[in-house]
């Protein structure tokens, strides 16, 4: 403590006695930690987003099918609408929302074209709080109701059928009995998601749907909404013991793509973590080394008067904990800084079509990570001050009299 | 008359086989209680090298050194550094502050290591620049004083801790005459009034002009010691 209060001083001192190298030595920590920090909360803000963005317009957090429908979705693996313990399960505070939908493989024609497709029935009003869908409507309207047996289908299969709104369209599905039924619909609304969904998914009404395929009230799946998504593995073990043989799944389950960007998310930011934790580490133990061999003869002077090689040691190791310490905090208020000036959003709209396929939303909100705050720093300062030991230990085996010798 | 400090056949070899330079060749020598002594001889002879092993910053290849009583030989480093701090009091040539402390903040320095508590540190450090002349220049950094200021502020570190013998190496160099002087009538009258034992190494003929004491070297040995 008695050393401490000797040295502490000193080395702060010495800080300033080169205020262009200390200052470059400050940026360089600063600015690194800053880009990391930056660099975390924005592509955590951007994965969010575009998963949100995703998961919006039809998965939801998590899906119940019957057993074998995802492997082969058809007409014999249906299931019945959720009752008794299920519908229990699902009726829990933790799921904000869930839908029932009937989903069956069909083809869609036209005049001109013949394409595979998706057919959802859905019953409207609940799919307008579970999905970003009905708001995507570029033309006409979204279904009206269960029996609304009109189509909306995509920007890009309208196109691609060369159809418009208000024509008429043949979807033909495999109904229970086995045979091809089909019939025409009404073209009611065109919606605009990305490309891929819009060519898939075409939505009518639920009742209208069954009526067609000649079932009475079968579902093909329940997509259920959980806001907290560390709950989700519980709500999805609660709904599986509930219902154990239907088949529950979370999203990352179900969109294999999304699972993956979700891990390697992270792999990103540490990969750019060690890009700067190595300029750092070069940065530090230059400015460190120069200071170190510009003060030779001050050492062997502090030596001869009887400081030990410890207290070196200890001093240089000071001035670079003390200095990567400044540098830290800076950098930390820089990223607070800048994720504060932009609590407003970033707008991305302005490259629209562009960034159409990482289907984020049109505003990114960046957020401080609480533990981006506390684990990033703490590693750069550790990094500082181990690499700083170096120029340290240099210092402390300067020998008093060499270093006098040297001096003059 | 006490040995302060007593030199017994010390050698020193730098270096090793063709390139071995010999330093010192066996210095028998003893630094009375209250000598003013000087150490002169031409550049290499060995001066520089014989301070160090008398202020315990190097260790003789042969032979012994005893300062107070105590011998040198088989201390560890620490132990070496905490006699330092004790016992020796060093004035060198140049680079002699610490340029980031304040003269008083200097003078402090060797009485923290030691360990003196707060309230005497201070009285102690001003107390020993108004005796080397630097009353009103506590606060000063070094490089806000002249060559001489900045000696007289490492005279005053080397005698704050009360040390039983000074060691001084060529104090003098960068000095002007008239500065010289001034400083030279300094050590002399400290040791005059005070008893301090001095033993300083110097080219500088006004120097050896005061000295009580003048031993001369000439390539590693001494050849002359004579009392005025
Ligand atoms: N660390 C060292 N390594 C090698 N040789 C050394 C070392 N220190 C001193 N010497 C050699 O020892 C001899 C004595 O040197 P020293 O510095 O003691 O002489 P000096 O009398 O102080 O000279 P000056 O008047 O120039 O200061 C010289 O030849 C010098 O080159
Ligand atoms: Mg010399």
């Amino acid at each position: 403590m008695e050393d401490f209060k000797l040295l502490a001083p000193l080395a702060w001192r010495n800080l300033w006695r080169n205020p262009r190298r200390t200052v470059i030595t400050l940026i360089v920590v600063s600015v690194g930690l800053w880009s990391i920090l930056a660099v975390a909360s924005f592509i955590t803000a951007w994965a969010q987003s575009s998963r949100d963005a995703t998961l919006r317009l039809l998965i939801a957090q998590g899906q119940i099918h019957a057993e074998g429908y995802l492997d082969n979705p058809n007409i014999n693996r249906l299931m019945d609408p959720p009752e008794g313990a299920l519908l229990a399960a699902l009726n829990q505070p933790d799921i904000s929302n869930w839908v029932v939908r009937l989903e069956l493989p069909a083809v869609v024609q036209s005049e001109y074209k013949t394409l595979p497709a998706s057919v959802v029935g859905v019953v409207p009003e609940d799919e307008r709080r579970i999905s970003s869908v009905p708001d995507k409507l570029v033309q006409g309207r979204y279904l009206s109701g269960p029996e609304d047996d009109g189509a909306v289908i995509g920007l890009n299969l309208a196109k691609r059928l060369k159809t418009a709104l208000g024509r008429r369209v043949i979807l033909m599905i495999t109904a229970e009995d086995g045979w091809l039924e089909e019939r025409s619909f009404d073209v009611v609304g065109i919606y605009d998601a990305d490309t891929a969904f819009e060519d898939t998914y075409i939505f009518t009404g639920q009742a209208a749907m069954q009526e067609m395929v000649g079932l009475e009230n079968k579902i093909a799946q329940i997509a259920f909404e959980v806001p907290d998504d560390t709950k989700l593995d519980g709500v999805v073990a609660r709904l599986q013991a509930a219902a154990p043989t239907l088949d529950t799944r979370q999203w990352r389950k179900l969109s294999l793509i999304m699972g993956a960007m979700d891990a390697t998310m992270g792999g990103v930011i540490f990969v750019w973590m060690g890009v700067m934790m190595v300029m750092i580490s070069i940065g530090v133990i230059n400015t460190q080394l120069m200071a170190v061999f510009e003060r030779i003869h001050e050492f062997g002077l502090l030596r001869a008067l009887g400081l030990k090689p410890g207290h070196v040691l200890a001093l240089v190791a000071l001035e670079s904990l003390l200095l990567i310490g400044l540098g830290v905090l800076i950098g930390m208020a820089m990223g607070a800084g800048t994720v504060w000036g932009l609590s407003d959003g970033i707008d991305l709209s302005a490259f629209g079509k562009a960034l159409e396929a990482f289907k984020t939303g049109d505003v990114l909100y960046l957020q401080i990570q609480p533990m981006d705050y506390v684990i990033f720093p703490l590693a750069i300062w550790l990094l500082g001050v181990v690499v700083a030991l170096w120029p340290a230990w240099r210092a402390a085996k300067i020998s008093p009299v060499e270093a006098m010798r040297s001096a003059t | 008359m006490k040995a302060i400090v007593s030199c017994k056949g010390v050698t020193k070899v730098f270096g090793k086989g063709e390139l071995a330079v010999h330093a010192l060749r066996g210095i028998d020598l003893d630094i009375m209680e209250g000598d003013f002594a000087t150490l002169a001889g031409p550049s290499g002879s060995g001066k520089t090298t014989l301070l160090n092993m008398i202020g315990a910053l190097d260790h003789p290849t042969e032979g012994e050194v005893t300062v107070d009583g105590q011998s040198l030989s088989g201390m560890s480093k620490g132990a070496l550094s905490d006699l330092r701090l004790e016992k020796v009091g060093f004035i060198f040539q140049a680079y002699n502050l610490v340029p980031v402390l304040s003269a008083r903040e200097n003078v402090e320095f060797v009485l923290r290591l030691a360990k003196v508590p707060a309230a005497e540190r201070r009285a102690r450090a001003d107390a020993a620049l108004a005796e080397v002349g630097l009353q009103g220049m506590e606060s000063r950094r070094p490089s806000a004083m002249s060559g001489g200021q900045q000696q007289r502020v490492a005279i005053a570190r080397a005698l704050v801790g009360r040390p039983r013998v000074v060691l001084a190496d060529e104090p003098t160099a960068n000095l002007d005459s008239k500065t010289t002087a001034e400083l030279v009538d300094l050590m002399y009258r400290l040791n005059q009034e005070s008893g301090i034992t001095f033993l300083i190494g110097t080219h500088d003929p006004r120097v050896m002009d005061h000295s009580k004491r003048h031993i001369e070297m000439e390539d590693g040995q001494i050849i002359s010691d004579t009392r005025s």
